[in-house]
């Protein structure tokens, strides 16, 4: 049998699905699961904002001093202890545009649903990088809210520098 | 027939290059086209859980990603809708593989509603601000096979379109986020200076994942070597920007293996493996059923 009805079945159900994709695409900023332009690493160079965690243990004082990667107060605490994706801890921080309790306490259910140990405190740091004028790479990490087993989800365990 | 008239011109028609209804059937590729849709069809399951479950702990919507943007996805939050979403897609998916059509009158819709309930798990799952691509070709993996059953009778036919649109859109995607990066970077985009700005980059996420990092000997001879940095990323480019070769046959493998070493080059200096995007490759970057009808050919009997 000639495969010419198929190969034009086929031709036009691909190209409505291309025409689809590209209507699609373009009027959701490029996003469209499964459609995409795929922009990742286009932003190449840009600084970048992520975030990462760092466990208190009882009886330190609180800082909300920003610090260089390699003095950070605390204990190393991995965020896949808790079953958290970082990639979604940075976006929340990084995103997050008002921090009031409904933001904590959404923050506080993300880390400490599954908590490795209880009681657990945690501070929650927003990390960010920049390509120098010297062609090295800086990186700041700055303390931002701290949420734990044992505390109320409160504006006081926020950077003072953003409370609304 | 001349020996000039047998010799396949490397580019030809694009249609039959990438379905090829015209093409004998047999034994190799008949196996193949079950284990592609089995890979789809377990690869959209798995999706359909792993988003469930990690749904169930969100309760807030940072950015609205597919459906989301048109309608209320807080429905999907807190509550054990997620999970039965997952059930849904998993019933639906193995239905259609078992072709239930003969059956069940509108079955040959099974593979379409998964497709449509496994857009509505993403977006329930990605409201906190990742937008995370290495699902996207086994959804549209999924999306091809569900258009066959649709389109097609004849299940040959249909197994055959649902491949060559998972070639085409592989072809399409990396194209297009080169395109992304050179609209975006232009052609200084493969400066080295950038991946060490990725390589610390991933290197907070693992401190962030585990507590702590080391860099491997790849990442550290990136951020040691500008130059050997550079060449990554311009091979990088040069891969994706070449790689709607895929939908010609006689390039096509050789161009995937290309996009395998470009997934590998990412695993090793930025620690992201796109494990479901890595094993489709597999699947379709060696001539698997050609290996099948040469080892098992049809005279051997039954396997």
């Amino acid at each position: 049998m000639s495969g010419k009805p198929h190969s034009n079945k086929a031709r036009t159900t691909l190209l409505s699905v291309l025409l689809v994709y590209a209507l699609t695409v373009a009027v959701n900023l490029g996003e469209f699961w499964p459609f995409s332009i795929y922009p990742m690493f286009s932003q190449a160079g840009n600084d970048w904002s992520r975030s990462l965690v760092r466990e208190v243990p009882p009886g330190d004082t609180l800082s909300w001093d920003a610090y260089p990667l390699d003095e950070l107060p605390g204990l190393p605490y991995g965020v896949r202890s808790g079953g958290v994706d970082p990639i979604d801890l940075a976006n929340f921080v990084s995103k997050t545009e008002v921090w009031d309790e409904d933001r904590i306490d959404a923050l506080s259910l993300m880390l400490l649903a599954e908590p490795p140990r209880e009681p657990l405190r945690l501070m929650v740091y927003r990390v960010r990088a920049r390509l120098t004028e010297e062609d090295s790479v800086a990186i700041m990490a700055t303390p931002y809210v701290l949420v734990g087993t044992d505390l109320e989800v409160s504006l006081d365990h926020l950077n003072p520098e953003l409370r609304p | 027939m001349t020996t000039l008239e047998k010799k396949q011109p490397f580019f030809g028609n694009l249609w039959e290059n990438l379905f090829g209804f015209d093409r004998p059937d047999s034994r190799g590729q008949r196996i193949f086209r079950r284990v592609f849709e089995a890979f789809i069809g377990a690869g959209s399951i798995w999706l359909a859980w792993y988003w469930g479950e990690y749904t169930l702990r969100i309760s807030d919507i940072v950015l609205e990603l597919g459906f989301a943007r048109y309608i209320d996805i807080s429905f999907m939050h807190g509550n054990q809708l997620p999970i039965w979403n997952a059930w849904a897609i998993t019933a639906l998916v193995i239905l259609g593989f078992l072709r239930i059509d003969r059956w069940v009158p509108f079955g040959r819709w099974a593979y379409m509603i998964a497709t449509l309930l496994l857009m509505l798990q993403y977006a329930a799952r990605f409201v906190l601000g990742e937008i995370p691509h290495s699902s996207n070709l086994v959804g549209m993996g999924l999306m091809g096979f569900a258009l066959a059953e649709l389109v097609f009778r004849d299940r040959t036919a249909g197994g055959r379109f649902a491949i060559g649109f998972s070639y085409f859109f592989i072809g399409l995607g990396y194209t297009s986020a080169a395109i992304s990066k050179l609209v975006a970077r232009g052609l200084t985009w493969p400066d080295g200076r950038h991946l060490w700005m990725w390589v610390n980059e991933k290197a907070v996420d693992e401190i962030a994942r585990s507590g702590t990092v080391e860099l491997n000997f790849v990442q550290q001879l990136a951020v040691d070597h500008w130059w050997i940095a550079t060449a990554f990323l311009a091979f990088g480019l040069l891969t994706e920007a070449f790689a709607w070769l895929v939908w010609f046959r006689k390039p096509r493998y050789i161009v995937m293996w290309g996009v395998m070493a470009l997934h590998m080059g990412i695993w090793v200096t930025m620690d992201i493996l796109f494990a479901l995007s890595v094993y489709e490759i597999l699947l379709l970057g060696l001539p698997w059923a050609a290996f099948i009808d040469r080892f098992f050919p049809e005279s051997t009997g039954r396997l």
